[in-house]
């Protein structure tokens, strides 16, 4: 028992790692609870035992290492759009082509102004 | 994704009898689309919509264009860069002229449709990847507009005379075919938003003919209720999920 929630918790804290990097990393809240949850009864049942592992401990520092890193992201990142160079360029080509091909079409029922 | 950002645009679409006019050039609406992940939100990407006035020398248009470019975060993963404009007619929103240029994480379409509305046909011109060109007349009904033309025309819509599950329908031209959807209007609420707390017309979206969006109220908008009607939220489920559309800033409303 002891053994399965240490590597439950080892392995949700590298999750949590693994998570905490990615551009969705609000989702290693999830993963990371667990790890807590899962060190923690580990943790017990080794006290209990009379002796607590080191991997055990290592696993909480991930874990809240990388639950650190996710708030922060959460609060202090802001999500600003990619390079839009292209899309700019496509955007004023595209008008001017249009532009043209408008010309070329019967707009009669249009006010002209 | 497709499906995702077909979902986005698809929610705010419908059509009605126009009234008073509430879309005037130069207007600019931003939006922050967002996927649920577990439960968990994600904004992925930024929605504009935009309206400018384009002259030709028969005519003033007014330009609708719509685009959706993915956080500077996703782009490594799945980057988007998708631009549709429809050039109408300013007080009836007829379209004469759509084009739907898509990137969506490698996949490339360019769509053009030039409606001719004596005919009720639509000349269609396919562009996929290694220029491969494909060109097709579609006959459509009087009224059918395309997706960005129908997306602004809900805002033409008089809901103060609709009762709470008064029904619409509409039909949309998307990806050539012929597409009929349907809006119920679900009454009014105040929600609060990044413009502020607004009170809105909640209306349900829908379709039977589509795979993407159901007839169903899992899809809905809300619309401010004033004079100009902009979309300020939007919720959606699709096949592959659900998510959120949220204003996050309005630059030159008429009203």
């Amino acid at each position: 028992m002891k053994r399965l929630f240490t590597i439950l918790a080892v392995t949700a804290s590298v999750l949590t790692i693994v998570l905490s990097v990615l551009p969705a990393s609000n989702l290693a809240i999830f993963p990371g609870g667990a790890a807590l949850i899962f060190g923690l009864i580990a943790f017990y049942l080794s006290k209990k035992a009379g002796h607590v592992k080191k991997i055990i401990q290592f696993s909480f520092l991930l874990t809240i290492m990388a639950l650190g890193l996710t708030t922060y992201k959460a609060i202090f990142n802001t999500t600003e759009v990619g390079d839009t160079e292209t899309l700019v360029e496509k955007e004023a080509e595209s008008k001017e082509e249009a532009i043209e091909e408008l010309e070329d079409l019967d707009l009669d029922d249009i006010d002209i102004e | 994704m497709k499906r995702l950002f077909i979902a986005l645009i698809f929610l705010v679409t419908c059509t009605t009898q126009a009234q008073k006019t509430a879309i005037a050039a130069g207007e600019k609406l931003v939006y922050t689309a967002s996927y649920n992940m577990s439960g968990v939100l994600n904004d992925i990407a930024q929605v504009t919509l935009e309206t400018s006035n384009v002259k030709t020398s028969k005519a003033t248009l007014l330009h609708l264009k719509c685009k959706a470019i993915t956080y500077k975060k996703w782009d490594n993963f799945f980057k988007i860069r998708d631009l549709y404009e429809s050039y109408v007619n300013p007080k009836t929103l007829t379209p004469y002229l759509y084009k739907r240029d898509i990137n969506e994480g490698g996949y490339f379409k360019n769509m053009k449709y030039t409606f001719s509305h004596k005919t009720n046909t639509v000349k269609t011109v396919q562009t996929k990847k290694n220029d491969w060109v494909e060109k097709k007349d579609v006959k459509i009904n009087s009224g059918t507009r395309d997706i960005v033309a129908t997306l602004y025309k809900i805002r033409l819509v008089d809901f103060e005379s609709m009762s709470v599950g008064a029904k619409k329908s509409f039909t949309i031209i998307f990806d050539r075919k012929e597409v009929k959807a349907q809006i119920t209007y679900l009454g009014k609420e105040t929600i609060n938003t990044a413009i502020g707390s607004k009170t809105c017309y909640k209306v349900a979206v829908g379709s039977n003919d589509s795979d993407v969006i159901k007839n169903n109220r899992d899809n809905l908008v809300w619309l401010t209720a004033d004079d100009n009607k902009i979309m300020v939220y939007g919720k959606f489920k699709i096949p592959v999920g659900s998510g959120e559309l949220k204003i996050k800033s309005a630059t030159g409303l008429k009203n």
